[in-house]
């Protein structure tokens, strides 16, 4: 019903109610056959915690050349995510509930989540992602996911259209409950590729159904 | 007693006199009273001689900023719908020129403070020191800076990259973003939960000003109805709308309790002297006069009168009406005596009682003018002058105008019989009442001191506008209720430096997780010095421009683009140092003064930081202040605790003095009655109705505090009026010669009943105000003097006839 209302802000009302009468039509269709939000947060929500290694790309227009980093990505359910980045310069972004933590060198800032929508936009996207809370990916983006389990992409498209201004959109690829790959697209054109191997994860010990 | 001829014409012409000298007074406290600058804000119950840390508070308070914060809430209607609101009213109010500052989180409005804070960053960020421009630290900075790109937190940089690619104003800004900012959403502020679009708001006009502080919430009022934004509603609070509100509200049942005090007492009047207006007017005399003196002397030992102290001079009409029943009723003439007889005969037999009960009154107030807070040093000046005022007119007017009281008989004989029958019947419950008042003792001995009344309990704002304020002041991180650590020093410079050295403190707290993070003065505007060794750091123009190559030889920012970095920083080295004086009428100016507090000849020069916990748990206090500990002229201030223990002062203080004035009382009535006996007599009803509404009220589990404590001083003062007539009876029984024939003065008794009643009555109303200060004092008094009364029949019986 959120994503209804989502369109119903952006859309004119014509073609709102096209989509809802197709919405309607595809939904006991979808509910069996199609992978989508749904379903793909269900299956990342099997996954309680896990580490990771990323390498990042970065091609930044008025740079000379593409920036490269890479480190760590820890996340546990149901809202701790920590992006730990060891080369080129120790760097550390820990997420924990509205909390946000920014250590850098011998600097440690701390800033409410929510407050600095900039950050929260990317915190949210993965860790959303990574954790499969539904409702955060929802609650900041238009989600579209496309593929099957065994090979899906999500697309998240921001709402808030202050931070439209900033990101277009992010792209995260996955296989199962993992994420190997996630694209920013940003509003200037400028983008970044991050790659990422799973190092270990604990699975819960029932699987949801 | 009769004078001769000649004299009597002199007493005649001495009257007149009076009458003039009396006309003058009325006429000049009418003029003072006038003229009186009326006060609400909290300061005048601040300490005189506070302790170091209520300095801070103190200091705080006076600053002004606290008292002009308005705080706005929009609720209802769709998210965009509360958003545009926001932007709009901000705007509108912006523009209304009657706020300071409006802040809604549209960082656009920043534009200026931004350009300023940008140009100076070389003396303002707390990166820059000679290392930061070897060619290493410019590429440690250079990296920094350049990883923020092509993320949505390099946006921001991305435009002045190439005029500071060290990202020195990234560094500026990571040190004044709070860590406690409210949640931005569609570019505004709301609450945590979304649901409410949050403003605040620092009003130009002072503090002190209440139109000034109306005009300007009725601004607010009046703009977001033109808004006319669908289904959006607005919500005020916050220290400016509550001193407004408070004075409404005051003022509103000031007046409701004033007209209906007085329908009451003119009824109870009418019904006592049988329809005479003039008995009517001459007894709202001295309740008029007491008000009158009690403002013009207050306002001319304080300056100024506060709206609580006048709250409370309504409750003084309960005590001067009294003087005006004893003397028509006791001074009317008896038959066949000659005119002028019931004046003569009332000022040689009541008036010493009246006088002893006056003194006593006054002994018992004047015990609150030696307190330490002018507040209440306020309400005892205002008690003693009027109640004095209250029985010279009597004594002195009344005696010439109303020779002979007033005629009339009503009721009052039928009172005067039901009191003769209650002193005769109430000396046989005397050991059952005896009994009960120790029991009473000993219930207050063992139950836990009621004794802890918080300051909020002095609030005439309601509970839910508390509550509403409390949120919205969460929503925002602008609580009342934090911690500060407050640095002093002589002079700016020296406050600063010292705010600098907190700060490197605090900066090792906020690394280990301890504090989330703090806010300094410093940040805004480091200490000469400091900006002087960051200015003395930067390098001649050919040094920066080599280790500028060396430093990006291999790096994604070619030198050959940062030609703008160079000319920045050459044009740095000649910028002159920042002071406060050069910050004036910019917006960092009007940040700076909630922060830095300017000193005087007897005040330190003072910063104040605000420490802010990680994320909701509180902030360890004992942590904060070993890790100060050495500092000097720094005190860590949790302001919560701070106000609490101010009011556990103030309510200490003012304890110690009601006994000390319970003390001087008993001294007063032993030197006047010489007798042991009697003054025992006499303050045995008194002590135990207090001890019975004391046990009462703490059985009922009230919070007593401070307004109870001067509701017992004055239940006390009119109590030991009653006693003290009781004892005149039984001391005028006694010198008579023992047999039958002893007369028993019904009228005496009637003046009292009457007295009591009306008295009773008027305390009963403000009982029942909503305002704390009023329905306090109302609560103690209305029960402790009819206790009094009663109480006083029992322990001073009159001699059987």
């Amino acid at each position: 019903m959120r994503l209804l209302q989502l369109l119903r802000q952006t859309l004119r009302p014509e073609i709102v109610a096209a989509a809802c009468a197709g919405l309607l039509l595809a939904l006991p269709l979808s509910a069996h056959a199609a992978f989508d939000l749904p379903e793909l947060a269900r299956l990342m929500a099997q996954v309680k915690s896990g580490e990771a290694l990323f390498t990042e790309k970065r091609s930044v227009a008025m740079l000379e050349r593409t920036l490269e980093s890479s480190g760590r990505l820890t996340f546990a359910a149901p809202d701790t995510f920590v992006r730990e980045t060891l080369k080129p310069r120790p760097e550390k972004v820990s997420v924990v509930g509205n909390q946000l933590t920014l250590t850098s060198g011998n600097r440690t800032r701390t800033l409410r989540l929510d407050a600095v929508p900039e950050a929260a936009v990317m915190a949210e996207a993965i860790r959303g992602t990574l954790t499969g809370n539904r409702q955060a990916i929802e609650r900041n983006f238009i989600a579209t996911v496309s593929g099957q389990p065994q090979r899906w992409t999500m697309e998240l498209v921001p709402i808030e259209p202050q931070v439209r201004d900033l990101v277009r959109s992010v792209q995260i690829a996955g296989q199962q409950s993992w994420v190997r790959e996630v694209t920013v697209l940003m509003a200037d054109g400028d983008r970044s590729v991050m790659s990422i191997e799973q190092v270990s994860s604990v699975r819960a010990a029932s699987a949801p159904n | 007693l009769t004078p001769p001829e000649g004299l009597q014409r002199a007493a005649v012409l001495l009257r007149r006199g009076v009458l003039v000298v009396w006309l003058a007074c009325v006429a000049a406290a009418i003029g003072i009273a006038w003229r009186t600058h009326y006060v609400a804000d909290l300061s005048a119950f601040l300490p005189s001689t506070p302790s170091a840390e209520q300095a801070v508070l103190l200091d705080q308070l006076r600053s002004g900023v606290a008292a002009r914060l308005a705080l706005i809430g929009l609720e209802g209607g769709t998210p965009a719908a509360r958003q545009q609101a926001s932007r709009q009213l901000a705007q509108a109010l912006r523009e209304s020129g009657t706020f300071d500052a409006v802040h809604n989180g549209d960082n656009t409005q920043f534009e200026a403070t931004g350009k300023f804070l940008f140009e100076h960053r070389y003396l303002l960020s707390p990166a820059v020191d000679v290392q930061r421009f070897s060619v290493e630290g410019l590429k440690a900075g250079i990296d920094d800076t350049t990883s923020l790109l092509g993320t949505p937190a390099g946006a921001l940089i991305k435009p002045v990259i190439l005029r500071d690619p060290t990202g020195e104003t990234v560094r500026m800004a990571e040190g004044m973003l709070p860590a406690q900012s409210p949640r931005m959403d569609g570019g505004v502020w709301v609450s945590r939960d979304g649901q409410r679009a949050v403003l605040l708001a620092t009003t130009r006009a002072d503090g002190a000003d209440l139109d000034g502080q109306q005009r300007a919430l009725q601004q607010v009022r009046e703009r977001f109805a033109a808004l006319k934004a669908e289904g959006v509603r607005l919500i005020l609070t916050g220290p400016a709308s509550f001193s407004v509100d408070s004075r409404d509200k005051i003022k509103r049942e000031v007046e409701v309790l004033a007209i209906a005090g007085g329908v009451a007492i003119v009824g109870i009047l009418l019904f006592s002297f049988g329809g005479s207006l003039r008995t009517l007017l001459f007894a709202v005399l001295p309740v008029a006069c007491g008000v009158l003196a009690g403002v013009a002397a207050v306002s001319l030992a304080f300056g100024n009168v506060h709206g609580m102290t006048l709250g409370f001079g309504t409750t003084l009409i309960g005590e001067a009406v009294d003087y005006a029943i004893y003397y028509l009723i006791q001074a009317r003439s008896r038959a066949g005596a000659p005119p002028g007889d019931g004046a003569r005969r009332w000022t040689a037999e009541s008036w010493p009682t009246v006088r002893l009960g006056l003194w006593t009154s006054i002994c018992g107030f004047a015990a609150l003018l030696f307190s330490g807070f002018p507040g209440l040093a306020q309400l005892g000046l205002f008690s003693v002058a009027g109640l004095a005022a209250a029985a010279l007119t009597t004594r002195y007017v009344f005696t010439v105008i109303a020779p002979d009281g007033a005629p009339g008989v009503g009721m009052r004989r039928r009172l005067g019989e039901a009191v003769g029958w209650c002193s005769e019947v109430l000396p046989r419950a005397r050991w059952p009442l005896a009994a009960l008042t120790l029991a009473a003792a000993a219930a207050l001995a063992w139950w836990p001191s009621a004794w802890h009344a918080n300051l909020a309990s002095l609030n005439p704002v309601g509970a839910e506008q508390i509550r509403l304020d409390e949120e919205l002041r969460q929503d925002i991180g602008a609580s009342d209720n934090g911690t500060i650590v407050a640095v002093a020093a002589a002079d700016e410079a020296g406050v600063l430096a010292q705010a600098e050295a907190a700060g490197e403190r605090l900066d090792k707290l906020v690394a280990s997780g301890a504090i989330g993070g703090y806010e300094s003065p410093a940040r805004l505007l480091p200490s000469p010095a400091t900006q002087q060794r960051r200015r003395d750091a930067l390098p001649e123009p050919a040094v920066l421009a080599a280790n500028l190559q060396a430093a990006t030889a291999d790096g994604p920012l070619p030198a050959r683009r940062l030609q703008a970095f160079l000319d920045d920083v050459q044009a740095a080295r000649q910028q002159p140092v920042l002071t406060l004086a050069s910050l004036k009428d910019t917006p960092l100016a009007a940040a700076l003064s909630a922060q830095v507090l300017p000193g005087d000849g007897t005040r330190p020069w003072r910063a104040l930081l605000r420490v802010q916990p990680v994320d909701t748990q509180p902030v360890d206090l004992a942590a904060l202040r070993s890790a100060l500990a050495d500092l000097p002229g720094t005190h860590v201030v949790n302001i919560a605790d701070e106000v609490s223990s101010l009011y556990a002062r103030y309510l200490r203080e003012a304890l110690v003095q009601a006994l000390l004035g319970a003390l001087a009382v008993c001294l007063l009535l032993a030197l006047h009655l010489r007798s042991w006996r009697r003054l025992l007599r006499i303050a045995q009803p008194v002590a135990a109705s207090v001890v019975l509404v004391l046990a009462v009220m703490t059985g009922l589990g009230v919070a007593l505090g401070i307004l109870h404590l001067v509701g017992l001083l004055l239940a006390v003062a009119i109590g030991s009026n009653y006693a003290l007539f009781f004892d005149q009876i039984r001391a005028q029984q006694d010198s008579q010669a023992p047999g039958p024939g002893v007369a028993i003065d019904t009228d005496t008794l009637a003046s009292l009943a009457l007295a009591n009643i009306t008295a009773g009555v008027s305390f009963l109303l403000l009982a029942f105000s909503s305002i704390p200060v009023l329905s306090a004092v109302g609560q103690v008094v209305a029960p402790g003097i009819v206790l009094s009364l009663l109480l006083s029949a029992a322990f001073i019986p009159r001699r059987q006839a």
